[in-house]
């Protein structure tokens, strides 16, 4: 499988203040691609930025892929100059993917700001594959920061707004709603936001008993799992811990495997 | 015409003069999805030490201009599993294979050297004098390296080389005043090249919360910010010592490798490129190959230390 492809910018929106959506054109990319995997970006093709950048997967189509990003650097703020029409270097699809494991009759989502981004595609699959449309938690600091709602809502997903100044929807955290939903059956939840956020989504999920896959993010040079920058303290298979690189063995985790004690506040 | 890529390092000839640097190709199966990995002239396997080590706490990564800092602290998975793991692969892909190796006492480098050449692991090794992420910067002020004392390296080289026949190569360090010195320690001691340079230790702070990027404070410097450095080294290296030299440091394309053959390298590897463009080594074999032809070069050797200085 070749991975890296040059992709055609087919559409760049500005989605909300400083957050873009790229659909980039390529049929060979599209086609490998699973929900939860990411791609690594070619901002520029010069020496500054010197790394590409990781961003995750928002939603695939028969022949290209769709990115949803915030502006917050130097790469992403050339990304976000990039025009329909132009060209840019993508290597990907990288990483794992969402597992979305029979029997479970709840699938619920804990989306918190940017963190949204691999969702859409993961409630299409799981539309596909299990016909039965996930709860979301979207949580955002105002209502700037809720994204893809609309997107939702056409896929019949059931949705909670939450907002820390109260702008949109409940006001408050993504966790606050969680603890307050009680599901009958087994229930998976998945989420993507600020590390804080996961790390209490995960603890709510041990006390209810859910399995909980987090999409974790990291600094990352190489995308491919030979830099060991990216990596985290976990407890997996075979050996008691390791340091488990996010670009391979994630972005995807089951969030028992981290060791959030021995992870600090980042 | 034909033209000759093949070099020789010691008594091992390579079919070009194209390598990897050590920790950045992990032990080739990654990068093997995207190349053909047997082209390169040598693999060049992430450092491996005695036990598995678990490396520095993250962040361990972080961008500067033109470059990247690191502070991986020699993550890898030890010897035992390598050899069982990590060694069929890159054999049954008839790689040739350059086993970097780190140990904290010349008894530890030995030990590695001699079970590498028992077991078949490695048709090269090379001994990291140099890495400079495996002490704390918090609690000591000074964090000698190996590398860092002409006099250690000339030890530690000369006790590897007399219990292996291995081609045997020493990477230093350009932490120094004079990087000529310990380079001539290695060719002292026994060692058959030597590879210039490891990174050159540097310092991000986040002005926000006026904390280090790098959890372990500082870190190695790599990429093309370095480059001018790392190819004055070679040439103040390659004019001192007799053995060949492996230059790297901030190698992107052709031209960059060439300067390098030019200034007196007689292989080069390419190092933090890789993770933005992982064909970069493909690149620059056929680009070497190219200019040889357009340069009436039958044999890259002849390119090696060719720099007119006027």
């Amino acid at each position: 499988m070749k991975k890296l492809h040059e992709c055609l910018i087919t559409l760049h929106n500005l989605v909300a203040p400083h957050h873009y959506r790229m659909v980039l054109q390529n049929k060979d990319l599209a086609i490998h691609s699973s929900p939860g995997q990411f791609v690594m970006l070619e901002v520029s093709t010069g020496y500054y930025p010197f790394l590409r950048r990781p961003m995750s997967i928002e939603r695939i189509f028969s022949d290209g892929v769709s990115i949803l990003y915030k502006v917050c650097g130097e790469g992403t703020k050339i990304l976000s100059t990039l025009s329909v029409g132009e060209k840019i270097n993508v290597q990907g699809p990288l990483g794992n993917s969402f597992p979305i494991p029979e029997g479970y009759p709840h699938y619920l989502i804990v989306a918190g700001g940017i963190g949204v981004a691999p969702f859409p595609a993961l409630v299409e699959k799981i539309l596909k594959v299990r016909g039965i449309p996930p709860e979301i938690i979207l949580a955002g600091k105002d209502y700037n920061h809720l994204l893809c709602e609309k997107d939702f809502k056409q896929m019949g997903c059931k949705i909670h707004l939450v907002t820390e100044d109260g702008s949109a929807g409940q006001s408050g955290l993504a966790t606050d709603v969680l603890e307050t939903i009680n599901t009958q059956g087994e229930t998976i939840v998945y989420t993507c936001g600020p590390l804080p956020m996961i790390k209490n989504v995960h603890k709510i999920c041990v006390q209810k008993g859910w399995l909980c896959y987090a999409s974790l993010e990291a600094e990352m040079a190489c995308g491919e799992g030979v830099c060991l920058g990216c990596v985290l303290p976990a407890k997996m298979e075979i050996e008691n811990e390791m340091m488990a690189r996010v670009c391979k063995e994630g972005p995807i985790f089951d969030t028992q495997v981290i060791l959030w004690d021995k992870i600090g506040d980042r | 015409m034909d033209v000759s890529l093949q070099i020789s390092i010691g008594k091992l000839i390579l079919k070009n003069p194209v390598t990897v640097a050590s920790g950045t190709f992990g032990y080739g199966e990654e990068y093997a999805e995207y190349f053909d990995i047997s082209e390169l002239g040598a693999v060049t396997i992430k450092s491996l030490t005695l036990k598995p080590r678990l490396g520095n706490v993250p962040p361990r990564i972080v961008e500067t201009p033109a470059g990247m800092l690191n502070a991986i602290g020699l993550q890898n998975v030890g010897i035992e599993t390598y050899l069982k793991y990590k060694l069929p692969f890159l054999r049954e892909k008839k790689c040739t294979i350059i086993a970097n190796i780190y140990g904290t006492s010349i008894e530890e480098y030995v030990q590695l050297a001699e079970q590498l050449e028992k077991e078949g692991g490695a048709d090269a090794i090379e001994m990291n004098l140099s890495c400079p992420n495996v002490h704390d910067a918090k609690s000591k002020f000074k964090c000698p390296l190996i590398a860092q004392s002409p006099e250690w390296v000339e030890k530690y080289t000369y006790a590897v080389r007399s219990i292996t026949k291995l081609p045997l190569i020493v990477k230093l360090s350009p932490n120094v005043a004079d990087i000529t010195e310990p380079a001539l320690s290695a060719e002292k001691g026994g060692a058959d090249a030597v590879s210039i340079i490891n990174t050159l230790l540097g310092m991000a702070i986040d002005v926000n919360t006026r904390k280090p990027k790098l959890r372990n404070v500082v870190g190695g410097l790599s990429g093309p910010a370095i480059r001018p450095v790392a190819l004055k080294m070679v040439w103040d290296v390659s004019r001192t010592v007799k053995i060949p030299v492996i230059g790297m440091g901030g190698i992107c394309s052709a031209s960059d490798a060439l300067e390098f053959l030019i200034a007196g390298a007689r292989m080069i590897a390419v190092g933090s490129y890789l993770f933005r463009d992982p064909l970069v080594p493909m690149r620059i074999i056929q680009g070497l190959r190219d200019y040889c032809l357009t340069h009436n070069i039958d044999d890259i050797n002849k390119l090696v230390g060719s720099v007119i200085v006027e």
